[in-house]
């Protein structure tokens, strides 16, 4: 079934004291026919809130289309020492949970230790460059009635206990490489990964031979690359949904629409499971097998860009270039567009598994759309390489404004799902 | 002490070039195999030739040369991404100046063009992607666009 938006409620509730007059209209939405046994409630409670907004460093660094939720972390087995970190991002394009250390720095948890018994240490690098570094803990994690116990959660270090090593940093150790090991230049205060892979390294990481250079361990002060296993519990950072007990095969995350022009801030549910309660049915979705790589194809104006995907993490459609579409580019905003009308883009994605289906966006002009003060926009773009050889489309935030939007995790069972090795989006 | 801080220096600075490869010549890429303990592939195109880098970490480097033995392009697809001082040399300075001055951009490609300098990195976490390309060393002939 469809999932009713919030916004609906209210006029379904005059609709159902208007009675029958206007019944007939009602009928006219998207959802079925009214099921004549309700089902049972869930068994479960598998969903927490979102918020779009302009993030914890608002107004002195604002975060246009962030998209927020709060998550409960307690030492392992404990009820009681536990703390709850608002603010932290919703990344469907990362595995894994990462802290600030300075946000459960009340917290005692425990490290993880590689074969050596050395504690392991992390260095994510971002396709921005920048990094973030700190140790792997074990926690439990709490998102609802969810739980991920004994999960590995990577620490951001504010003060490292190590200096990051020259290795990790993707523009190397000359020159000064931007750290997002602050709130202040995270824009958040963790990322709560919930893409399509159970770990966020996966086998290679597991093999001293074919380890690259992500996790760490530090015996005498000096940091090397180090094994560290595909395992659920003390190993690698895995996406806590594949921990869960149940609705484990992946997420649904449903936000609100907005009109063209941007709203102040928007809102909507993180549901867990897919296919497993009553709140999480595919439904009349469509699903897109992804590659080994978690791609699929976006083909626009008959170009294939076989590097595409969906980014809850991207605060933008970022896409083609603006040669490209004409030269749009903002003069003062570089990388972002400014259209001088509306631009409307209508693309075809393309699963692994053949599904095929168009989608439509419309993109406005950055400068109007940052002078609003508004956090949550579905029609702002930015560019995605150079030229139509290194393009691709990343639809981030503003695509799943108004939509349902389902990530199945690789590996997991969906019902009525198959041929889709390396997961999937369902929209 | 100054003649060993001016020594230090010269073979700090001296360092860099040895790993360097986008805008020196062929025989560093030699370096690079090294450096990454890859193997490395050599295919000819039309007016340039490829060495394609594997390694073991699962990385793929491309470095693209023209007929007069330079580097004018190189590409990686990588679960983490590739050492770029060692890929850019020299060439990593503007990158390093634009890495520092992003705002507003969260989680999306990352585009630098600066003077003779045209470099993008994007993708997503376990599968990383870009390319560089320093269009005054194009050959002959030779589209920007071969550099992916």
């Amino acid at each position: 079934m469809t999932l009713q938006r919030h916004s609906v409620v209210p006029l379904a509730r005059l609709l159902a004291v208007v009675g029958g007059l206007i019944f007939l209209a009602s009928c006219g939405g998207s959802s079925s026919s009214t099921p004549i046994n309700p089902p049972p409630p869930p068994t479960t409670n598998n969903s927490i809130d979102l918020s779009v907004n302009l993030g914890p460093t608002a107004p002195t660094t604002d975060y246009f289309n962030g998209l927020f939720a709060s998550v409960e972390v307690c030492e392992p087995g404990s009820t009681t020492n536990c703390t709850t970190v608002p603010n932290v991002l919703v990344d469907t394009g990362s595995y894994g949970l990462r802290l600030l250390s300075g946000a459960v720095s009340g917290l005692s948890l425990p490290a993880v230790t590689d074969s050596g018994g050395n504690a392991v240490q992390e260095c994510i690098g971002f396709i921005s460059l920048a990094y973030i570094w700190g140790p792997v803990v074990q926690a439990d994690i709490h998102l609802s009635g969810e739980s991920a116990s004994s999960a590995s959660v990577h620490i951001i270090s504010e003060s490292p206990q190590y200096s990051v090593p020259s290795s990790c940093i993707p523009t190397g150790p000359v020159g000064t490489p931007e750290d997002l090991n602050s709130v202040s230049a995270l824009g958040a205060n963790g990322i709560l990964g919930l893409g399509g892979f159970p770990q966020d390294c996966g086998s290679a990481c597991a093999d001293a031979s074919t380890a690259p250079a992500q996790y760490y361990s530090c015996p005498s002060g000096n940091c090397n690359i180090t094994a560290v296993p595909t395992t659920s519990t003390k190993g690698q950072v895995w996406n806590p949904v594949a921990l869960f007990p149940q609705d484990n095969n992946g997420v649904l995350i449903s936000l609100l629409s907005v009109p063209a022009g941007g709203a102040a801030t928007d809102s909507g549910s993180l549901i867990f499971g897919i296919g497993t309660q009553t709140n999480n049915a595919l439904g009349s979705v469509q699903i897109y097998g992804v590659s080994d790589q978690a791609y699929f194809t976006t083909t626009y104006n008959g170009t294939q860009f076989s590097n595409s995907f969906i980014d809850s993490g991207s605060n933008a459609y970022y896409f083609l270039d603006s040669g490209a579409l004409g030269g749009i580019e903002c003069a003062d905003y570089q990388g972002w567009y400014c259209p001088g009308s509306p631009l409307s883009i209508t693309v075809t994605n393309t699963g692994t598994n053949g599904t095929t289906g168009s989608v439509t966006f419309t993109i406005e002009n950055t400068d109007s759309l940052f002078n609003t003060g508004f956090a949550a926009f579905n029609d702002l773009g930015g560019d995605s390489g150079d030229s139509l050889s290194t393009d691709y489309f990343d639809f981030g935030v503003p695509f799943f404004l108004g939509r349902n939007v389902f990530v199945g995790i690789a590996g997991q069972t969906v019902t009525g799902v198959s041929n889709v090795p390396y997961g999937f989006w369902a929209y | 002490m100054k003649t060993i801080a001016r020594v230090l220096l010269i073979l700090t600075l001296g360092a860099v070039p040895a790993w360097a490869v986008l805008g020196e010549y062929e025989s560093s890429v030699s370096l690079d195999t090294q450096f990454m303990r890859g193997e490395d592939r050599v295919t000819s195109a039309q007016g340039y030739k490829l060495h394609q880098i594997t390694s073991p970490t699962g990385a793929v480097v491309t470095e693209y040369v023209s007929p007069e033995g330079k580097v004018f392009g190189v590409s990686w697809r990588a679960p983490v991404i590739p050492n770029l001082e060692q890929l850019l040399g020299s060439y990593i300075t503007p990158v390093q100046q634009a890495a520092q001055a992003q705002t507003r951009r969260r989680g999306g490609p990352f585009i630098v063009r600066a003077g003779d300098l045209v470099f993008v990195s994007g993708g997503h976490m376990r599968a990383f992607r870009g390319s560089a390309y320093v269009p005054s060393l194009l050959p002959k002939n030779v589209s920007a666009e071969v550099v992916r």
